[in-house]
């Protein structure tokens, strides 16, 4: 590895560096956006944590008092609970319905097209309106979409929002719908991959559905659900769109994620050193996360 | 050697890069109009509609004074100030909510204003300049425009049923419970609620509708000792009281008293009242100008709030125009201030087919009703004038609404909690909000 980036420079004379350089000049656009947008806002999002932030009168060095802050109030303590049901829940719900969605609609039929596309339009409509279109489905009375379809069984009407004990599973089940589909995609990429030949062997054999999908499909999209596990592990921590829409971390609290709580904190109460550290808290649980979870995964590639 | 070709790379990226940002960062920070010392930025929190007046307003004052305004209706105003702010490169000048001077001069956003400086200053009432009075004694704004909540009620449902608009809590009982139960539009379906209310804790709304109540039932949020500092009094007997009265008869009894989906809703989510849905609305007169277009002028009427056991105290509000802190325009912002106090500036914004930005002139020269040929804005300046309350204006409100709201969302949310003990563990989240603000007595 070393030996083939320093060989060029090594030999000298202005083409080999020029052609080094090329790259880096096609990245560079990227890279400075990136660093402009992205990473050192972050830098400074890390630095502002440990301050009280008075822009205007200067901020003031509080080392860790911030995050003692944060991790000890209550709120942020239910907000981890919150975030984990849901993060958790929606990553599942989401990956096992694109599983099924994708056995369904695999195919090279015309109207599988259709049908993949319709269904895929979650995903690519904005967070904030799907919010906003199930806030209407959610109609706490008969009227609302969800109840007059209870209504048809006499059951009802049923209060998806309003009631803290069902808000939570009410913005789970937004979730799962918005990212499915997403899911679907790049599972259905995996089926592509898979040998159809072992699908014929396993049908020569006479075994069931269900082993078929235990010891063929699975192990061959292996890779793909690892991407998608990833993603959504990344996504269930930081959700916020969804929850800030739909309920704005109400009832009484009973919805209120991680980032609801950072965003009242640094925008509602002005605390941005403690919504600072909040982010951050956030970030390394994330980092971790994504290392756990590919370690777990290469691991099991290399098994 | 190879190390080093890599290293001076690396700092000919740095360098670039550091450039670019440099640019990006004047380009995002000054916004365009920094430099040129006879334009003033100005922000308004407001939406295109109600931008379109302040235009108006703006465009006659650049034609008499030749001072340009660099325009800019923010709608996420906190957000945006706050990224501002951080860039230490405020707008000139601000128009905002009276009750958030405390928050930006508590981060020392604000320029101290002396009233005197301002031209015309003196037709601005003592109890209007007395609300820009700041932590240390110091004025920190200028009054700009004032209202209070008054109840907007259906009058074609009031005639139907036969009934009167409510005068006390009772009556206002009774009548939301005749609007949801006696059918008052007419369709023969359940489908009409008693009143409105934006319930959710998000950006402290709980608080912002239930302070009226809390007022009308003797109690206060936090109350000060006239020394400078503040205690916390939602522990009373007044409040636990109050607090009671309204979780049993608005959320926890009847439901179709109040709207369904209150608990989790927001003003901009609350809309029966203009839907046709809902019968009473305690708000602000900046939704007159909405429900006439969307409801119909002759479908509602204005009325003083019920009155509750302690009187009919309002939540009084308006907005200030406030001076940015580190910039070097001062009379040119001055000059601005004067004419938008000026009862010229004043009419103008009153006026015309948007949704006005002044609604209770803070000239006392002017009377709303008059300006305005419309009877209803008496009833908005009686309450004002004569029972309504402010939020304070020095402390950092933010908070203590925000704090306020939580609790009552919960309240209001789990009907089979004790109220007491929930408003005593509610005051002495206040006393620490206080506390951090130096300010416990």
């Amino acid at each position: 590895m070393t030996a083939t980036v320093t060989t060029p420079a090594a030999r000298g004379g202005r083409r080999p560096t020029k052609k080094a350089l090329v790259p880096w000049l096609f990245l560079a656009p990227g890279l400075l956006l990136a660093l402009v947008f992205k990473f050192w806002p972050m830098a400074k999002g890390v630095w502002l944590s440990f301050f009280d932030v008075r822009p205007f009168l200067g901020d003031r060095w509080t080392g860790l008092d911030n995050y003692t802050r944060v991790l000890t109030d209550h709120r942020f303590q239910d907000a981890i609970g919150h975030t984990l049901v849901l993060g958790i829940g929606q990553s599942l719900g989401a990956i096992v319905l694109g599983f099924v969605l994708a056995l369904l609609l695999e195919g090279q039929a015309r109207l599988l097209k259709i049908v993949r596309t319709a269904v895929f339009l979650p995903a690519v409509t904005a967070t904030a309106v799907v919010g906003e279109l199930w806030r209407l489905m959610y109609y706490p009375t008969s009227d609302g979409l969800l109840n007059s379809g209870l209504n048809l069984f006499g059951l009802g009407p049923v209060q998806f929002l309003d009631n803290p004990d069902l808000a939570l599973w009410s913005t789970m089940a937004m979730g799962i719908w918005i990212w499915a589909p997403y899911n679907m995609v790049i599972i259905m990429a995996g089926l592509a991959g898979v040998d159809r030949s072992l699908y014929e062997a396993a049908a020569m054999d006479g075994v069931s559905l269900w082993q078929r999908l235990r010891y063929v499909t699975l192990p061959a999209i292996r890779p793909a659900l690892g991407i998608v596990l990833t993603l959504a592990a990344i996504r269930g921590l930081r959700v916020f769109t969804e929850v800030y829409v739909l309920t704005g971390g109400g009832p009484a609290g009973s919805t209120e994620v991680w980032m609801t709580r950072a965003y009242t904190l640094g925008f509602t109460r002005n605390d941005i050193g403690g919504a600072s550290a909040a982010s951050v808290v956030l970030l390394c649980v994330t980092l971790l996360l994504t290392v756990t979870v590919n370690y777990f995964r290469k691991r099991g590639d290399v098994r | 050697m190879g190390d080093r070709r890599r290293s001076r790379r690396l700092a000919a990226v740095l360098a670039v890069t550091g450039l670019a940002f440099t640019t990006a960062a004047c380009g995002t920070g000054s916004g365009g109009s920094g430099d040129d010392p006879n334009t003033l930025e100005v922000w308004t929190r407001s939406n295109p509609d109600s931008a379109a007046t302040y235009g108006r307003v703006f465009a006659t004052f650049t034609k008499k004074t030749g001072i340009k305004v660099d325009y800019q209706p923010v709608i996420n105003f906190d957000q945006q100030l706050q990224s501002r702010a951080s860039t230490k490169d405020l707008p000139d000048v601000m128009i905002n909510d009276t009750a958030l001077m405390g928050s930006y001069q508590s981060q020392g956003l604000l320029k101290a204003v002396d009233p005197d400086s301002i031209a015309g200053h003196d037709q601005i009432t003592a109890k209007s300049w007395a609300s820009t009075v700041g932590i240390d004694g110091k004025h920190y704004g200028i009054p700009y425009s004032r209202q209070a909540q008054t109840l907007m009620i259906r009058k074609d449902w009031l005639r139907k049923l036969g009934i009167e608009a409510p005068t006390t809590w009772q009556e206002m009982l009774d009548v939301a419970k005749a609007f949801a139960t006696r059918d008052p539009d007419g369709d023969g379906k359940a489908d009409t609620y008693g009143m409105v209310v934006p319930g959710s804790a998000q950006n402290g709304y709980a608080a912002w509708w239930g302070s009226s109540f809390l007022w009308q039932g003797g109690a206060k949020i936090v109350e000060p000792d006239g020394q400078g500092t503040y205690k916390p009094a939602m522990d009373s007997a007044a409040a636990v009281n109050t607090v009671t009265w309204m979780k049993d008869n608005l959320f926890c009894g009847d439901n179709a008293v109040t709207q369904p989906g209150a608990l989790t809703a927001i003003t901009s989510t609350a809309t029966n009242f203009q839907d046709g849905n809902a019968g009473m609305y305690m708000t602000g007169p900046y939704n007159i100008t909405t429900f006439d277009q969307t409801l119909g002028k002759d479908k509602y009427e204005v009325v003083p709030a019920p009155a509750g056991p302690a009187g009919g105290d309002v939540l009084a509000d308006g907005e200030n125009v406030y001076f940015g802190a580190k910039t070097g325009k001062t009379k040119q912002e001055q000059e601005l201030a004067a004419f938008l106090i000026s009862p010229e500036g004043q009419k103008i914004a009153m006026t015309g087919e948007n949704q006005p930005v002044v609604r209770i002139p803070v000239n006392s020269t002017l009377d709303a009703a008059a300006v305005r040929d419309d009877p209803r804005w008496s009833v908005v300046q009686k309450a004002y004038e004569d029972a309504s309350q402010q939020f304070p204006n020095a402390p950092d409100f933010a908070p203590i609404k925000q704090d306020t709201a939580d609790s009552l969302n919960a309240i209001f949310t789990y009907c089979g909690g004790d109220v007491r003990s929930q408003l005593k563990e509610l005051n002495e989240t206040l006393a620490g909000d206080l506390k951090d603000q130096d300010l416990l007595k």
